[in-house]
């Protein structure tokens, strides 16, 4: 039997099929997309509903990841939950919208148990606080005080102007190298961030 | 066995200057000698620690020069610092070279740990690594070829055979401005469990700026180390 055939005849009309069971739920658009690559725009309230029935009825025993994106034009963020199905082969992207000046939802470690890990990190990179998620705290960036980094209005390139010193651009070394036979095709006047630019300009 | 007590035993302090006219070539003798027996302590921080295994082994062969990896910081003599450092990394970094026993020599590869490199503009990435250590020697590009990290560390063997390679001690003498830095990055609680300045004592490096005004702010927040608690059931977490 060929397995090239068999995988996109797993389940032929997933679209059909999802869309009769999510009847079951109100709140959610559905655009057709690809067979194995569902989406789903999700109202914040039904997201909880929704993993719980695709993973009680759906099969889709899987949390794939929890990614976030910032909206700051929008106010809000967009949560993305990736489930995946091992029998259906299919994965469902599950998209809902949260407004970003609270910044709080509620955790879905109760459904999917990975999520903690998600959610951690979540919270430590946009300050998103998930409620009931049992970690919330301190993650990768154990020694850091600012504001979470992965947000817009984070100015990674000012915080670094503030807390660090730019090598200074030394043409003398440029020489040693030419003398070697080596050398940099970038001049001083193009150098990015010398001190002695930042101080004229 | 007693007559061994009645041999007479002086002890005496080499004289540095003046005097004996063998002592510059014994320490030539002894540079030479260093220069070619070093233990490189490689901290794979980054990428170009990807490019050290065909150095060390069979077809560069780092081993030739007389250099090996060594397994622990007190043994080492060179500190290799392979990539991007962290502000988290650096920490450690720092614990690292200050176990060190001197003489010792860092030696930063690839373009990130002389400007930030591809982390540029990342913040939780340390810019200059000279700023916290005192860097002998560069090895720039992203990342530099083995070729370029023998010729590196072949340089840094001339240096040090030639005598003018000693950064360890600008460390001691300079103290007070590595530390500024540090303290600028790790706040003002940051306290490391080496006494650097009587170890600038011990080695006589002792100079004008090793004590200084954030040496005062360090003794005010030093807190003695205490001794690690031993548990039966050892990493498995308290709340658990």
């Amino acid at each position: 039997m060929n397995t090239e055939v068999s995988t996109d005849l797993v389940c032929p009309d997933v679209y059909q099929w999802l869309c009769h069971l999510l009847k079951e739920i109100d709140g959610i658009t559905h655009p057709p997309r690809h067979a194995r690559r569902q989406r789903l725009d999700v109202k914040a309230e039904a997201l909880p509903a929704l993993l719980a029935l695709l993973q009680g009825k759906g099969s889709f025993v899987h949390l794939s990841a929890i990614s976030a994106v910032d909206w700051p034009d929008d106010g809000e963020f967009e949560l993305v939950y990736h489930v995946t199905s091992y029998e259906l082969k299919v994965t469902v992207s599950a998209h809902i919208r949260i407004p970003r000046a609270p910044g709080r939802y509620l955790s879905i470690y109760d459904i999917y148990k990975p999520a903690g890990f998600f959610e951690r990190d979540i919270f430590e990179m946009y300050g998103i606080y998930f409620e009931g998620s049992p970690w919330m705290e301190k993650f990768i960036l154990t020694e850091w005080d600012g504001p979470p980094p992965m947000r817009k209005e984070f100015d990674s390139e000012g915080w670094v102007n503030d807390h660090f010193d730019w090598q200074d651009y030394h043409p003398d070394w440029l020489k040693d190298l030419e003398a070697q036979g080596g050398g940099i095709a970038i001049r001083s006047e193009e150098q990015r961030f010398s001190r002695k630019s930042k101080d004229e300009g | 066995m007693s007559a061994l007590k009645d041999i007479p035993v002086r002890y005496e302090t080499p004289q540095t200057t003046g005097g004996n006219p063998l002592a510059n070539v014994f320490d030539e003798f002894i540079r030479f000698c260093r220069s070619r027996s070093l233990f490189m302590l490689h901290y794979c921080t980054g990428c170009g620690a990807i490019e050290l295994p065909p150095a060390m082994t069979s077809r560069f062969d780092m081993e030739r020069l007389g250099i090996q990896p060594m397994v622990t910081p007190r043994q080492a003599d060179i500190l290799l610092v392979t990539g991007y450092v962290s502000v988290k990394t650096l920490k450690r970094v720092i614990l690292t070279y200050e176990q060190m026993a001197s003489p010792k020599y860092v030696i930063g590869i690839c373009s990130c740990t002389v400007n930030g490199g591809m982390y540029w503009q990342s913040y939780a990435t340390a810019k200059k690594l000279n700023d916290y250590l005192p860097v002998d020697m560069y090895i720039a590009g992203c990342m530099p070829r083995p070729e370029a990290v023998i010729e590196g560390l072949r340089a840094l063997m001339d240096n040090i055979a030639a005598g003018t390679s000693d950064n360890w001690k600008d460390y001691y003498q300079r103290y007070d401005h590595y530390l500024a830095n540090q303290q600028r990055l790790f706040g003002e609680t940051w306290q490391t469990p080496t006494d650097v300045i009587g170890e600038a004592k011990n080695y006589g490096v002792i100079g004008p700026q090793t004590e200084g005004e954030h040496t005062r702010l360090l003794s005010l927040h030093k807190q003695p180390l205490e001794p690690l608690r031993m548990t039966l059931n050892a990493g498995r977490l308290e709340r658990m």
